[in-house]
Order: structure tokens, then sequence, then C-alpha cells
């Protein structure tokens, strides 16, 4: 079965000679001890910016980190117990982590989850509101510490996930290349991007379109694929590349 | 450069577009310390807009410095 595993909230603010992991790396621990245990196999984690709100009570930026894994249906309750201990263990002192995982073939209203995802995005939300739409969705939704007001943000970034076109992907892609020169195929054929994409043309690029690859490469997730974006060159930057990948300032709203 | 909110902190008043004054403000800073790569959003390595120590808010960010 697919599962999607999201949590939220699990850090806080890094002071001097205090080193907090940060929500993403602790997902990237469970997705380990989940391919350890021999579970299940785990997709790479999606990051999904929230609202940035004064009543909301985030640490500096307010995301939920989430992937998706193919288990066995009998690994679904070590797994999520594990998770929890985990998040208990090993979140920040002050953190209100949450937890959320959801079997997407039995989530009977796709379109709830996926509403309550860009509302996080839009509106504050309430934990009961979580609980209650994870409860007529057969999520499973906890909390791990301190006022858990992660569970908000697990569910929505569940949602996000499920959605299929939120968020830009954990960490930076290693794409070998000559010169940083690559094509659109070649990269594809590297198994991390599904797709090259320009946004401002509308266009996916064709096999032998050629890239320049810059230093931050980092796929998004937009039609439930990983999409590398790039935008046009001009001509006379070089004389081969017409594309080149978007920047760290470019990625900031995805 | 600053305003001082209600809750006494520091929000850059900038807001979060003003990349070549923030990448100034945190070359000449003693705390800036680079956050985790996935929370970086400015192509200057050096910048408060990718300093652990910044919290956003929804028109730019509080230095918690």
């Amino acid at each position: 079965m697919r599962i999607l595993v999201s949590i939220d909230d699990t850090d806080t603010m890094k002071m001097d000679g205090v080193e907090v992991r940060g929500t993403g790396e602790l997902a990237g621990l469970i997705i380990k001890a989940i391919e350890k245990q021999g579970w299940g196999r785990c997709a790479p984690i999606t990051r999904h910016q929230l609202l940035i709100h004064p009543d909301i009570a985030y640490t500096s930026h307010n995301s939920a980190m989430c992937f998706a894994a193919d288990i066995n249906k009998s690994f679904l309750k070590p797994l999520i117990d594990f998770a929890s201990d985990f998040l208990a263990r090993e979140s920040a002192p002050d953190a209100d982590p949450g937890l959320c995982v959801a079997v997407t073939e039995r989530i009977s209203r796709p379109g709830w989850l996926i509403g309550f995802g860009y509302m996080a995005k839009n509106i504050v939300l309430t934990k009961e509101k979580a609980y209650d739409l994870a409860q007529r969705l057969d999520i499973h939704l906890s909390e791990h510490g301190g006022t858990g007001q992660g569970v908000i943000g697990a569910l929505a970034g569940a949602g996000l996930r499920l959605g299929g076109n939120d968020g830009r992907f954990k960490g930076k892609l290693k794409i070998k290349a000559e010169n940083d020169m690559i094509t659109a195929g070649e990269i594809c054929s590297q198994g991390k991007v599904d797709m090259v994409k320009c946004l401002e043309e509308g266009i996916v690029l064709q096999d032998d379109d050629v890239v320049r690859l810059g230093d931050h490469i980092k796929p998004v997730w937009l039609y439930g694929k990983s999409v590398l974006l790039v935008y046009p060159l001009k001509e006379e930057v070089t004389n081969r590349a017409c594309w080149q990948t978007y920047s760290k300032s470019q990625l900031r709203d995805f | 450069m600053w305003r001082i909110t209600d809750k006494e902190q520091r929000e850059f008043s900038g807001g979060k577009e003003d990349w070549a004054v923030v990448a100034r403000i945190a070359e000449n800073c003693r705390e800036f310390k680079v956050d985790d790569e996935d929370e970086m959003v400015a192509d200057e390595p050096i910048s408060c807009y990718n300093c652990r120590f910044r919290r956003w808010t929804s028109d730019s960010f509080i230095c918690c410095k």
C-alpha cells in the first residue's frame, strides 16, 4: 500500500551552541529507519510552505515535510508506532510536533485533504479542524509534545503532497554533466527528475534541448511529478545552452 | 532599516525582496549563521534571508539575535 508520512513543528529556533535537527532531517531519519527495517521503499521528501501569520506559533518558516512510501499493510502500525516514538524522542524540547500517516487508497475524499492543505497556506486553522478531518478520512494524526499544533501542518503537508502541485524537494540534486551543460533527456535519464519545464514559456523541454545547470539544482513537485524548472537564456550568453535552471530566489515561491 | 514590533523584536523594514541590502547586513553581522540548505532563499550565501536566526513574518523577517 502507498502511504504519505508528513511531519511538522519538530524544531525550535537554533541558538548558539545548541544544534537542533530540522524537520527535514528528522523526516530523512524516519525514511532511513523504514528502509533499514525492510518495511518498504520511500520516495524523496517534499517541503511545503504554510501560512506565515502572527497567530501561528511556527519556529522560523512554518513548513511541513512529507514523503510517500510503499509498504506492506502489516507494517503500517509498527511504522506509526516507530514514527510517533521517534518524534516524541527526537523533536526539540520546546517543539509542538505532529505526525500524519495517510493510506492514499483509503482516502474517500482526496479533495477534502488537498483543500485542507491549501487552506493551511492561506488561513489560520485549528487543531480541532485537523483532527475532525483526519477522523472523517481515516487518517492517522497524532501529536507528540508541546501544544501539538504541528498536527495542522502535518495534515496539510499530506494534502499538499497528495495534490501534486505544491512544494520543493528537500536537498540539492547532483546531476553529472560536463561543463554544467546537459540535455533535458540526460537529466531525466538520471532518475530523479521526471520533466524539465519552462513555466514562462509554458513548455516541456525536448530530450535534446540543452540546459545549463546552476549551483542549486532542486526539483519542485508539480503535476504529481518531480519537475526541474528552467528559464530561457538570451542567445548571446551561450551558443549552446538555451535554458538555465532556477536559482534559490526563483524557487522561493514553491 | 529595522522597526521595533509590539513584542519589541527587530523586524527588517525592507521586506522580502531587498536582496542586496540583507546581503550587506549579513556580511557585517557577527551573529550570522547559515540555515539548512532547504530554507535558504537568497542566491547570495551570506544574507539575512539565509540566516538561521531570522524568523519570517507576513511582510519581512525578524532578526532573533
